[in-house]
């Protein structure tokens, strides 16, 4: 899969939600722990050399699992390999609930999981559309089941299909 | 692993990024929901002259989130690229041949090159160009931020509004128990077994009209607002069916509308109602 890495490495320089030093440990079997500099920009986790302003490596956050990992550190997996796990320890427990928690809010897909609750239920309380407003109401991302077709020129929302 | 890599006319030797791809093609394959689709012309990418030329490569895209893929088809198994649409602009642009249809994903940071793509007619190019410009995580983070604070001033104004009402109506009536009713909406409290129909004022106030929904309710969004089962009418008062049949009429008419509207995007779910 090509893509360019001045995109992600422009996006590692914009502000990070959260930004900490951490030992982090490679998924591979017998990987050792490393000092990295840890950044959550959007719904990527970039990981630097402490001494380097590139990025070594970034991980996307989308259908991810992120796990406490005894005694204060914490595990990201994602669903097609859940046994594949980086692991990340942390300083304090403190710390450590901080990023489980943001980490978890981090991806897109959490945020249009809200945007969907909020939508509806601000149409329970007012009767009204809160997203007409935005001119966004048709748009499939916000629709309640997510997959159906909102507009002519939007297929059914997943690949394959027009 | 180490990839050679050109800059101008030296070749420097550099470790490439990594990412996790296997996840991200994963994720660009999987049944999430795609926030446009649709065949788009490309130019520079593998097979392809590296300046716009000819009428560039046909593939499929498929917008998810922030991040634009291509395909080599609509049944391709494996991405073929990856745009991460954040810190750029969206705008139309001069296609190589005219009258394309061509628009430029243009990124604020100096050094990165744009994407030129195009669409097959006006209506695709400007639906490409609004999808596009509007997928960027914090144009969601606001949107989202935005309807969180609607509903709790829609809840707020709501709860005033009843409090008002029921203190209206309860003057008609002989004063009863204290007014048991708190506005904290956090306190939900489902109504008494004998006021009917239940089943339809706890759907009005509480949860989503039961279409799968639950899901979210475990992940956090329910979590992040206000507590479910929210209902201000306390069992105790003798006006109580009074107070009822009024609350429950404005209840049908929110759920009318909610029904109406969900009904008009997905049409085959009709019938489904609850008593």
């Amino acid at each position: 899969m090509r893509y360019n890495e001045k995109e992600l490495q422009a996006l590692s320089r914009q502000p990070a939600e959260l930004a900490a030093e951490l030992g982090m440990r490679g998924p591979k079997k017998g990987s050792v722990v490393k000092r990295r500099l840890v950044k959550l920009v959007v719904n990527f986790l970039f990981y630097f050399r402490t001494d380097e302003a590139e990025p070594v490596g970034a991980l996307l956050l989308e259908h991810c699992k992120v796990a406490q990992e005894e005694p204060s550190g914490f595990s990201i997996s994602f669903v097609e390999d859940p046994e594949r796990k980086y692991r990340f320890e942390c300083h304090s427990e403190e710390q450590c609930q901080e990023w489980i928690g943001a980490l978890r809010r981090a991806s897109y897909e959490f945020m249009r999981r809200s945007l969907i609750f909020y939508r509806n239920e601000i149409q329970k309380v007012t009767g009204k559309d809160p997203l007409e407003q935005f001119g966004i109401s048709e748009e499939a991302r916000f629709q309640l089941s997510g997959l159906q077709p909102s507009s002519p020129s939007l297929g059914p929302g997943f690949p394959g299909r027009a | 692993m180490e990839t050679l890599r050109a800059s101008g006319h030296t070749a420097i030797l550099t470790e490439a990024m990594k990412l996790n791809e296997r996840s991200v093609a994963h994720y660009a394959l999987s049944d999430s929901p795609a926030d446009h689709v649709g065949f788009l012309r490309t130019w520079g990418g593998p097979g392809t002259p590296p300046t716009p030329s000819g009428t560039g490569r046909r593939c499929w895209f498929v917008l998810k989130g922030n991040l634009l893929f291509s395909f080599e088809s609509r049944e391709g198994r494996a991405p073929l690229s990856l745009v991460v649409l954040e810190g750029c602009t969206v705008e139309l642009a001069e296609a190589p041949v005219p009258e394309e249809f061509a628009f430029a994903i243009r990124f604020d940071a100096p050094g990165v090159r744009p994407h030129l793509l195009a669409a097959d007619g006006p209506a695709a190019q400007e639906a490409w160009v609004k999808a596009l410009s509007r997928a960027s995580f914090g144009y969601m983070r606001l949107v989202v931020r935005e309807l969180e604070s609607q509903l709790r001033d829609a809840r707020q104004s709501l709860a005033l509004h009843r409090r008002s009402s029921w203190k209206a109506v309860t003057s008609r009536c002989k004063p009863q128990a204290p007014d048991r009713w708190s506005p904290g909406l956090e306190n939900g409290h489902t109504l008494s077994r004998d006021c009917s129909p239940t089943g339809l004022v706890e759907e009005g106030g509480s949860r989503p009209a039961g279409r799968g929904l639950a899901e979210w309710e475990l992940q956090g969004p329910a979590n992040l607002l206000l507590g479910r089962g929210q209902s201000p009418v306390s069992p105790e008062t003798s006006c109580f069916s009074t107070l009822h049949d009024w609350y429950g009429q404005e209840i049908m008419e929110l759920r009318r509308a909610w029904l109406q509207r969900a009904q008009g995007s997905r049409p085959e779910r009709e019938g489904q109602d609850r008593p």
